[in-house]
């Protein structure tokens, strides 16, 4: 059962075109990583999925197409996109914060659970709830987009390079999180991502994306044991 | 001793609604980045709107309500048809429209209710509290109490409604916003609605003290510039303590220095703009001027 | 790091035409029409203009050659503004508060020093320049909308400040002075002399404005209108080239408030009010932001538009006003002068 479905999705801003035609297909509580170099189009992909950029093409969240969407109505069909840059709202507090991930559900009792729920799996975060987001560091902030993406309880979870600007020691951290995340509530999750070894760690399915294009699918571990692809695309040695 | 302390209190009465009117230009600012030039003439519209129903009548209070209602969708309205196709545009471009917006609203007073001056009914009763000298107008209390009440109402919306919350994130942050699922169109259309509706209690609060009449909000508004620049553009609590100290000290200056008299007062809030920019340009509480590209 | 190549096209498609689009010179060099190239046919028009404007006072009632004056008298005040909206884009919602002065310091040093009418010209020119630099300083040190917060309450100002100063400025009463008398040998009625007069103190006005805009400080202007943050990194002084702006178009401003002495003869704070700036951004923005025709396009609307409607409602000008300084911004950022010049480039090319 696929949870997203996406073809021939091309998107731009303005005249120039980013994305030439992608297709995916997420499975249901599936882990998909998207990598390539600076410049492919990843956040451009991620912001044509949620509706931040104009595209064109089929994007199907289970049975509802999201094509033509805004990007709240998006949210609101269970999209949670932590966008680059993180999205925190600095002025006002952790738990405000973490509240606004729930804006678009009612029941208070719910979203009280969920609260404590997202506290277990980021403690930092319990012992900061009336601090100002902007005091928190990047790592925090980082756990705060997440944990406030999960508290809009999403059937796809859409991560732009989480570990950007980060120590390793918290992004690896950070990454077990977001496994332990997908396995316990089977939340299906697409993370772009400059450092492939760290996403292929946890990802089922992953993409090589290069100038707006998929050159590359296949399984995590076969995008990993492909030494080619692993010195030309990942910029790393296997 | 008695006489300095009578002036402070007929400050702190003019100061309330100049803090009023800042405070609906505040919300605008933070919302949209927008400085409606436009806020005192809504106003204006507002209390003929009042004055209208006060005329057909209707009781004050009655009307007031009445007034604030149709004021909140007035404001919603303007910002759906009139600030929208701009949104995003150079603040010049949004100026001028404001300007123009300006213009209109005073004129179509005119036309709807001509340019002679109005009495505006009084809401509270004369005679005035006697405090240890001072006197103290029931119609000062009456304005201080409605700002005050303005100010409680807008703090519970603001820090502790689900809506007041939406609208603080879309303040900071329009874009994060829009990806949890907040309706920022909608939300931009609130803000002014919000702000017509605290411009329109404080048009109807200054009416009994000047006359109803289209120009009647333009020096108002030079005061709330002067109490919003002076608390900070992006901070409605610096908006209101701005707004009291503007209208101290402008009742101050009448009264103790010879020079400015009731006729040059106009030009305390000139100064006070003019000594903000110049001193610290973020205001009293504003956070530091960040450019907007 | 993707995100920071996608995310730079987005803000760009954000910021849609406007003043800073088009200047009406944009594409001059790709219209011919008979062999001839746009900037040759604009020198045509100007000529055919001016001879029209020479000829104008012989053929008509004195009524309307005042009219006429006072349209050249607000083109000067225009063109000024223009300097600072249209083309330095920043905005001013006080400069009738400039006229004024300009207004005042000639009924004053009229009526006070006997001085000749044509030495006010310079001097109510020159004190309005200072004052503009004066008052440019702090102003232009911040952002666009601070300027105009300021120049509004300057303008508001301005008219109790007048009233004040009762020994100096006539007070409410205002000043009454004499009108320049033509001299014998032209022959010339007042009216008619009147009017040559502002229409040299214009055409020496719009030369003056068009030297300066194709010299390095237009461009200067319009790098700071177009881009501030890329013109402080290209090395232009941002706030030098504001407050120039802003003075220079407070000189224009006292210059059409010094000749309109010359013209009505007669000063009064109730001429000045925060109204006249206002009018006066109004008609600009009618006319056409950023254009050399604008301000005489503009100059036009002031002077006709409100008579002719006044006629439907004592508001109606205001009203007509309103709605076409908002539409005009939706649609035609550059005005009046910027459509005429896009149906002008719609006639097609001939070799």
């Amino acid at each position: 059962m696929s949870a997203l479905i996406v073809e021939n999705l091309v998107a731009g801003y303005g005249d120039a075109r980013v994305l030439h035609g992608v297709d995916l297909n997420v499975g249901q509580g599936e882990i998909c990583a998207i990598l390539g170099p600076n410049g492919a189009g990843k956040t451009t992909l991620l912001r044509a999925l949620s509706g931040m950029v104009k595209a064109r093409g089929t994007v199907r969240l289970g049975g509802t197409s999201l094509a033509g969407r805004s990007p709240d109505a998006v949210a609101r069909l269970g999209v949670a996109h932590v966008p680059e840059g993180r999205g925190t709202f600095m002025p006002l507090t952790v738990e405000e914060n973490l509240r606004l991930g729930a804006f678009v559900r009612r029941g208070k009792k719910d979203v009280d659970a969920d609260l404590a729920r997202i506290h277990t799996y980021f403690p930092v975060l319990k012992t900061r709830l009336k601090q100002a987001a902007g005091s928190l560091s990047g790592g925090e902030q980082q756990m705060l987009a997440i944990g406030r993406a999960l508290m809009s309880r999403p059937r796809v979870l859409l991560l732009d390079e989480p570990s950007l600007g980060l120590a390793p020691l918290v992004t690896r951290e950070l990454f077990r999180i977001v496994q332990a995340v997908n396995e316990e509530e089977r939340t299906t999750v697409v993370v772009v991502e400059q450092n492939a070894h760290l996403a292929l760690g946890i990802a089922q399915q992953a993409h090589v994306l290069e100038t707006g294009r998929i050159v590359l699918s296949g399984t995590a571990a076969q995008i990993r044991a492909d030494e080619q692809v692993a010195q030309s695309y990942l910029g790393y040695r296997v | 001793m008695a006489g300095f302390l009578q002036q402070v209190v007929e400050g702190l009465g003019a100061g309330a609604i100049y803090a009023s009117m800042a405070l609906a230009l505040v919300l605008i600012y933070q919302f949209t980045g927008i400085v409606n030039f436009a806020q005192g003439e809504l106003a204006m519209f507002s209390t003929y709107i009042a004055w209208q129903c006060v005329a057909a009548g209707l009781p004050f209070w009655a009307a007031l309500a009445l007034t604030l209602v149709v004021s909140f969708a007035g404001g919603m309205l303007v910002e759906r048809l009139i600030i929208r196709p701009v949104e995003g545009a150079p603040e010049l471009t949004i100026v001028i429209v404001t300007v123009g917006l300006f213009i209109f609203v005073n004129a179509a007073a005119g036309w709807i209710w001509t340019f002679l001056i109005k009495d505006f009914p009084n809401p509270f009763p004369q005679g005035a509290l006697q405090l240890g000298g001072i006197s103290v107008g029931f119609s000062t209390v009456g304005v201080l109490g409605v700002v005050a009440l303005v100010m409680v109402l807008l703090y519970l919306l603001f820090q502790h409604t689900r809506i007041g919350l939406g609208m603080r994130a879309v303040a900071t942050n329009p874009s994060s916003a829009r990806l949890v699922g907040i309706r920022v169109g909608w939300t931009l259309a609130l803000g002014w609605g919000l702000a017509a509706t605290v411009g329109a209690v404080s048009g109807v609060l200054i009416a009994p003290l000047l006359f109803l009449e289209p120009n009647m909000m333009g020096g108002v508004l030079i005061y709330a510039f002067a109490a919003a620049t002076l608390g900070g553009f992006d901070s409605p609590a610096g908006a209101v303590v701005g707004g009291v100290i503007v209208g101290v000290a402008e009742t101050l200056a009448g009264a103790y220095v010879g020079f400015i008299g009731s006729d040059l007062k106009i030009g305390v809030p000139l100064m006070i703009i003019l000594g903000v920019l110049l001193l610290r340009p973020q205001g009293l509480f504003g956070r530091a001027v960040v450019e907007r590209a | 790091m993707t995100g920071r190549a996608d995310a730079n096209p987005a803000t760009r498609d954000a910021a849609p035409a406007t003043a800073a689009a088009a200047t009406g010179e944009a594409g001059a060099t790709s219209v011919r029409l008979f062999g001839w190239d746009a900037a040759r046919w604009r020198w045509v028009a100007a000529a055919a203009l001016l001879a029209a404007a020479l000829y104008a006072p012989f053929q008509l009632i004195p009524f309307h050659v005042f009219q006429l004056t006072m349209v050249l008298v607000y083109a000067v005040a225009l063109l000024g503004l223009n300097l600072l909206v249209g083309h330095a884009g920043q905005i001013s919602l006080g400069h009738g508060a400039f006229f004024a002065v300009g207004a005042y310091a000639a009924a004053i040093l009229m009526e006070r020093w006997d001085t000749p009418y044509p030495l006010t010209l310079p001097i109510a020119a020159a004190v309005a320049f200072v004052l503009g630099l004066v008052l440019g300083v702090p102003a232009m040190r911040l952002r666009g909308l601070y300027l105009a917060l300021v120049t509004l309450a300057i303008a508001i100002f301005l008219v109790p400040l007048l009233k004040r100063f009762e020994e100096v400025t006539g007070g409410s009463m205002g000043l009454t002075l004499a009108k320049p008398a033509p001299p014998a040998w032209s022959g010339l009625a007042e009216d008619q002399w009147i009017y040559f007069l502002v229409l040299a103190v214009a055409v020496a006005a719009f030369l003056l404005a068009g030297s300066l805009l194709r010299s390095r400080v237009g461009r200067a202007l319009h790098a700071v209108r177009d881009n501030e943050i890329a013109a402080e990194v290209m090395g232009v002084r941002l706030s030098f080239y504001k407050t120039l702006a802003f003075a220079w178009s407070a000189m224009f401003a006292g210059a059409a408030g010094c000749v309109y002495t010359w013209v009505i003869g007669f000063v009064s704070p109730d001429s000045f009010t925060v109204n006249l700036s206002i009018t006066l951004l109004a008609g600009l923005v009618v006319g056409g932001l950023g254009t050399m025709a604008g301000p005489v396009l503009g100059a036009l609307f002031v002077m006709f538009v409100p008579g002719i409607s006044q006629e439907i409602n004592d508001a109606a000008p205001g009203v007509i006003f309103g709605l076409l300084i908002i539409a005009v911004m939706y649609v035609a950022p550059t005005g009046l002068a910027g459509l005429a010049g896009r149906l002008i480039r719609k006639i097609p090319r001939k070799e």
